[in-house]
């Protein structure tokens, strides 16, 4: 019933084996594959080339408390959804962009940026994202820690 | 109340003009105003008018609530208006900050900013609440 | 040699401290560049929803848009019930896709109505709004709102659709469908309208899927996907229908593929209510959602929306991401205003049926030649629009 699903995970067994544990097939259609940031490009890379994950559906950031992870969403034109989650330092949150391989990451990882407080290497020149430009520094909504009575108190009204 | 205030008044009642302004809301209210003049509903057979400028409105309808991004500008609109002029909060963000109050970036009701003459809650505010309470707010001027 | 090129400036104050959304760059008349400044909308609705319960927040997801206001509910729920391995009834996904449907049918009529405005064809806006308010009565019956129908809860649907709702959904799907046949007799066959659309803001099939875009806009450049095709939720994958696309690349194209689509809805709405299984409408959902995640797609009537959400075993979710097509699009008009005139400004960002509130945004236009800048408002931007193309032939007041 899922055959095209583990012959994807298969698939990226047999190339990456250190990966074999890492893969799950949640349900149809769904795949979920955890790497850390070291083979993270090689493994994406494989993912869009090998397998026809070409298509970018989003990134979602997420606050770990002892890491940041990054769930990279992609599809691959017949529905099948596999998301690439890796993790970097909370301390030194840095990222490289993906936008020379996908262009429409940009307002993806300008999220991460606003919201998080990520440094992403790379990213072009551009207007920020989603927060206003008198958004005081420092002030990173999505992170476990804040909560906007912070904004409150150092807000000059 | 003297003679020129008198005709004044009653031109409004009879043709209110009306600046409509979303601050940042969900757009549910503004369509419903949208609709308020369509056929269905047809606001402008009451005389209502939609104006793109502060400078020729009588009535701001402002639909969503206050985000931090704009509220200058809504300050700077309601300036804008020549006196006397009346601010509407259309729908329950306008009028409270609604189901976004507490959210990070929402400073709450339109009031938080601006005087607010009328407030049409619903979410949205349907075009006949609408209406209803346009033409509540003319009748208080009627009465003045 | 370029002419004097002068704006209509907006009423608006040039020196604004709120960032102008469209930053435009014109070389003698043609668009060279264009930056997109988002972010006008942000509330913070992320955040809010680790704050709030599960409960709370479908409430709140409803309301992240005004039109779509069922795609984010129906999205959210999924996700969770997937993450709680909640089986929902047959009968509530029947109707889910009942109101999904209706919600399309609403949301493509307002498209078209505000794609007419935009290009100076009042009438089309009174009529189309006029039969949305058909589909606005439906909704308003069968689930008590205009807007924001608060259906859905974890575990299937709040209300029950009753059989007697059946002949009069039915006669007023008859009905629609007759005046969506004569928009798509104007859409192709009306000169004005055709001339106006053809040509403008073209993207290629390469160029659309490189850059993300979703819905009716990625499929107006010939992309063959739909949610509800390849990725089907709800009753969709008992539904027969047809996936449409089209080749035009521009914003004729987008045209198409929307009145096709709403035909398409009649259809489907026909079958649902022949075919809606008896049963129950909802399961009961545990306060407390296990540990665990999921990525819930839906076919938006704007494009492919996506919600991710991370459950901690507690009562409030751990992670809510949220998708939007709109962001996913943005992203591509970016392209398509490209070799442009800055008269097209307004139909093909309209074309993309964007979730923002267009009639308050400010533009700011850069002339390299002149050196110079303006900043104005949406409403002098196509007012300009309309004159520019009626000065060239095409005038819908005719």
């Amino acid at each position: 019933m899922m055959a095209a699903e583990e012959d994807i995970k298969q698939k990226i067994s047999d190339r990456f084996p250190f990966l074999q544990e890492k893969i799950t097939v949640k349900r149809k259609r769904r795949i979920f594959l955890d790497v850390n940031m070291e083979h993270f490009k090689e493994v994406l890379q494989f993912a869009i080339k090998d397998l026809n994950f070409t298509f970018l559906c989003t990134i979602a950031g997420l606050d770990e408390m002892d890491k940041f992870s990054l769930m990279y969403q992609l599809d691959d034109g017949s529905g099948i959804m596999l998301n690439i989650r890796t993790s970097i330092s909370r301390e030194d949150p840095v990222l490289d962009s993906i936008t020379p391989i996908f262009p429409n990451a940009d307002i993806y990882e300008r999220e991460m940026v606003d919201l998080f407080g990520i440094k992403v290497k790379g990213l072009p020149k551009g207007e920020r994202y989603p927060l206003p430009d008198d958004w005081p520094a420092g002030q990173y909504p999505l992170r476990k820690d804040w909560k906007s009575e912070i904004l409150d108190k150092k807000e000059i009204i | 109340m003297g003679v020129l205030s008198k005709i004044i008044n009653w031109s409004r009642l009879k043709s209110p003009w009306v600046l409509h302004f979303n601050t940042g809301a969900c757009n549910a209210c503004d369509i419903e105003i949208v609709a308020a003049l369509t056929p269905r509903y047809d606001l402008e057979r009451f005389g209502v008018q939609l104006k793109a400028t502060p400078r020729h409105a009588d009535i701001l309808l402002c639909s969503g609530p206050v985000t931090r991004q704009v509220k200058d500008r809504l300050c700077r609109i309601y300036e804008q208006m020549p006196e006397p002029k009346f601010v509407v909060a259309v729908g329950t963000c306008a009028c409270s900050g609604g189901i976004f109050s507490g959210c990070y970036n929402i400073k709450g009701g339109i009031d938080m900013v601006i005087p607010v003459s009328a407030y049409i809650p619903g979410c949205p505010a349907s075009p006949k609440a609408l209406m209803d309470g346009i033409v509540k707010l003319l009748k208080s001027l009627e009465e003045k | 040699m370029s002419e004097e090129f002068r704006v209509p400036i907006g009423p608006q104050h040039p020196a604004l401290k709120e960032p102008a959304s469209f930053s435009i760059a014109l070389k003698g008349e043609k668009i060279i560049g264009v930056d997109v400044r988002l972010g006008y909308n942000h509330r913070g609705i992320e955040k809010a929803c680790e704050e709030r319960t599960y409960v709370q927040d479908v409430y709140l997801v409803e309301r992240i848009c005004g039109i779509c206001s069922h795609a984010h509910s129906t999205c959210f729920v999924q996700a969770v019930e997937e993450i709680a391995q909640i089986e929902v009834p047959k009968r509530a996904l029947y109707i889910r896709t009942l109101i999904a449907e209706l919600e399309r049918i609403h949301s493509h009529l307002l498209w078209l109505g505000v794609a007419a405005h935009e290009i100076g064809f009042d009438t089309l806006l009174m009529f189309t709004w006029r039969d949305r308010e058909i589909v606005m009565d439906i909704l308003a019956e069968l689930t008590g709102n205009r807007v924001n129908y608060g259906i859905n809860a974890i575990g299937g649907v709040r209300r029950d659709i009753g059989k007697d709702k059946a002949p009069e959904i039915l006669k007023k799907m008859d009905v629609l469908e007759d005046r969506t046949k004569y928009y798509i007799e104007v859409a192709t066959q009306e000169t004005t309208v055709v001339n106006r659309l053809s040509g403008v803001g073209k993207i290629t099939k390469d160029v659309a899927l490189k850059l993300g875009a979703v819905g009716p806009t990625a499929r107006a450049s010939g992309i063959a996907r739909d949610v509800r095709k390849y990725d089907p939720y709800a009753a969709y994958g008992e539904l027969s229908f047809d996936l449409i696309t089209d080749d035009h690349n521009d914003v004729y194209g987008r045209t198409i593929v929307r009145v096709k689509e709403l035909m398409q809805s009649y259809k489907m709405i026909r079958q649902i209510l022949k075919d809606m299984p008896d049963g129950p409408i909802a399961v009961k959902a545990p306060r407390k959602i296990p540990a665990g995640e999921a990525v819930s797609r839906y076919e938006a009537p704007r494009g492919e929306l996506m919600h991710y959400v991370k459950a901690n075993g507690g009562d409030k979710p751990d992670r809510v991401k949220v998708r939007t097509p709109t962001l996913a699009n943005i992203q591509a008009v970016k392209m398509m205003l490209r070799e442009m005139y800055l008269a097209d400004v307004p139909i093909i960002v309209a074309a993309i049926d964007p979730c923002f509130s267009c009639t308050d945004r400010l533009i700011e236009i850069k002339d390299l030649d002149k050196k110079d800048a303006q900043v104005i408002d949406w409403q002098s931007l196509r007012k300009y629009s309309i004159d520019w193309y009626r000065d060239r032939g095409i005038d819908f007041k005719k």
